[in-house]
């Protein structure tokens, strides 16, 4: 999903799940950054790198492809932007090696288990936790199909992609083109879009994620069609309007229950009631043709809650976390978006390592093991212990 | 690139300059050796393939190609190691087409980064270009000086450019188009 999508649609979402103004506006900041909380800027805060949620493409060109780095890797992209749907899926071919069924596993779709538990523990943490946790949600509608580990078998599309355009006449086919430009932005009215390169290799970057599909999943607007790598030569057909809908009611069911309204969270659920009266306005900003949603949803959160919403600001809690006293960090805004993310990190990851595979590394019981080279983790612990 | 990329493309690139110097130290014997390790070479990466095409790609879709690409790789390998019993002039002769053949392919790609827009297809383009220059002449001269000494020696330079390049390339900052 598109920085848009995540700071001011989710603003819009928590209005509507009954947050206030100032709620809404630092879970909406949260989500939008797991988006920039990587590495180099917990670097620059002197933050744990452990809990970093993504990585920049300068990160990434330097990232390394052997195990350790890709279990870093699957990590972060599993853990925050590709929510494996079903870590005990079998493939739909008959023989398989488990390292292709490893990967096969890991493919992003809603409506799975682990979105469940991604709520479940957000719940009573706090806004940052929320945050993180509708990012993630979010992701799982956006990133369908694409899984968080750099993978060929999995990730490569097959060439041939038709993006289909409503309009008078009914339904228009159009073939998508691709290329590789990193100054020139996407052509709507022609379907020109950037994509990443293609690599032969397993394990290449390039092979991460939805990068072969370029920006297409972050398009609230797009219809198109594809073969999947993994789909056995079965067509799929990718309705963006539809999935955003969807993501933007099961965030407001979600955020109803981390708010305490409602006694659970059920999958499969959506709030459309909570957006009946504005659905024509949604559905008119997803739906519209542009590569900037922003302005559009500012003005609904701004209609909704009454108030001026501010433009994200990256440096908003910075200054608070890099002067806070060694033993006070974990009080301030960002310490706790740290300790929530820690804590997806680490639900994920034990997850995948439950489930037989390796791919996001190894999991241990600290309780029995100590903390090894995962100092980090400890303040996660803490948390979780008081 | 990683780092562990730019490492081996600068252990490949040292690598290509001993084989080049081996050829100028032993031009009589050398070229045996050439072919023997790229006969090696294309054994030990189309076994890979074929490895990677039963355990991966046999179920991807259009993964068959990786099947195709290992049986022709195979197949080379297994012809260039057949070429070194042959006479001096056909193995030189064979390593200069593998090399003019090197050059066609970074052409076709450099092609293909140019349909997509991508900013180094310059780059690619002059390599191949020299490259399939490089071998046509030395073939060309070297037959019609009947000097296979002077084919050996320009092969060995061949190889100085190409690791140069392979050198050059570990060291250069790469941009990449990445989807985030």
């Amino acid at each position: 999903m598109n920085s848009d999508f995540h700071y001011y649609a989710t603003y819009c979402a928590a209005i509507l799940a009954g947050y206030s103004h100032e709620e809404s506006a630092d879970l909406a900041y949260c989500d939008r950054f797991v988006d920039l909380c990587s590495k180099t800027m917990l670097f620059k805060l002197k933050g744990p790198a452990a809990a970093a949620t993504t990585q920049f493409p300068v990160e990434l060109v330097e990232a390394r492809t052997d195990i350790s780095g890709l279990q870093d890797i699957t990590r972060i992209w599993s853990s925050f932007h590709f929510l494996p749907h079903d870590l005990y899926a079998e493939p739909p071919h008959k023989r398989c090696s488990k390292r292709y069924k490893s990967k096969y596993r890991l493919i992003c779709n809603p409506n799975g288990e682990l979105v469940k538990e991604t709520v479940k523990i957000a719940k009573g943490k706090g806004i940052q936790a929320a945050g993180v946790a509708m990012h993630v949600l979010a992701d799982t509608w956006a990133h369908r199909y694409f899984a968080g580990t750099p993978s060929l078998v999995i990730n490569n599309p097959y060439k041939e992609y038709k993006e289909l355009i409503p309009g008078e006449d009914g339904i228009t086919e159009r073939k998508i083109s691709f290329r590789h430009s990193a100054t020139s932005p996407d052509d709507l009215d022609r379907s020109i879009y950037t994509n990443s390169l293609y690599s032969n290799s397993e394990t290449s970057i390039m092979n991460l994620g939805h990068g072969r599909a370029g920006h297409l999943p972050d398009y609230s607007f797009i219809r198109y069609k594809y073969l999947p790598a993994w789909g056995n030569y079965e067509e799929i057909l990718k309705d963006n309007p539809s999935d955003y809908r969807h993501a933007f009611c099961q965030m407001i069911t979600a955020m109803k229950y981390l708010r305490g309204e409602t006694a659970e969270f059920e999958l499969n659920t959506y709030d459309w009631d909570a957006i009946s009266e504005i659905e024509d306005k949604i559905d008119e900003i997803i739906c519209k043709r542009q590569l900037r949603s922003a302005d559009d949803w500012k003005a609904l959160g701004e209609q909704l809650s009454g108030h001026a919403l501010e433009d994200f600001d990256i440096e908003k809690y910075q200054e608070e976390y890099t002067s806070a006293a060694k033993d006070k960090k974990d009080d301030t805004f960002l310490g706790k978006f740290i300790i929530a993310a820690l804590a997806q990190k680490s639900m994920v990851t034990n997850k995948i390592y439950e489930s037989g595979s390796k791919l996001a590394g190894k999991s241990i019981d600290y309780s029995k093991k100590g903390f090894g080279g995962m100092k980090a983790y400890e303040k996660l612990v803490k948390e979780v212990g008081e | 690139m990683s780092y562990f990329q730019r490492i081996k493309g600068i252990i490949i690139g040292a690598l290509l300059l001993i084989l080049a110097a081996i050829m100028f130290v032993y031009p009589k014997q050398s070229y045996y050796i050439v072919a023997a390790v790229l006969g090696l070479s294309l054994l030990v990466y189309g076994f890979r393939m074929l490895w990677f095409y039963f355990t991966m790609a046999r179920n991807m879709v259009g993964g068959k190609t990786s099947l195709y690409q290992a049986i022709i790789v195979l197949d080379l390998a297994l012809f260039t190691g057949s070429v070194t019993t042959m006479s001096n002039y056909i193995i030189i002769i064979y390593l200069l087409g593998v090399y003019a053949f090197s050059g066609f392919i970074e052409i076709a790609r450099a092609v293909e980064s140019k349909r997509f827009s991508s900013p180094n297809w310059k780059y690619k383009l002059i390599n191949g270009l020299i490259m399939v220059f490089a071998a046509v002449a030395l073939t060309v001269f070297g037959m019609v000086k009947g000097n296979l000494d002077l084919l050996v020696y320009g092969y060995a330079v061949s190889l100085v450019y190409t690791a140069i390049m392979r050198i050059v390339t570990s060291l250069r900052k790469t941009a990449i188009v990445y989807i985030q």
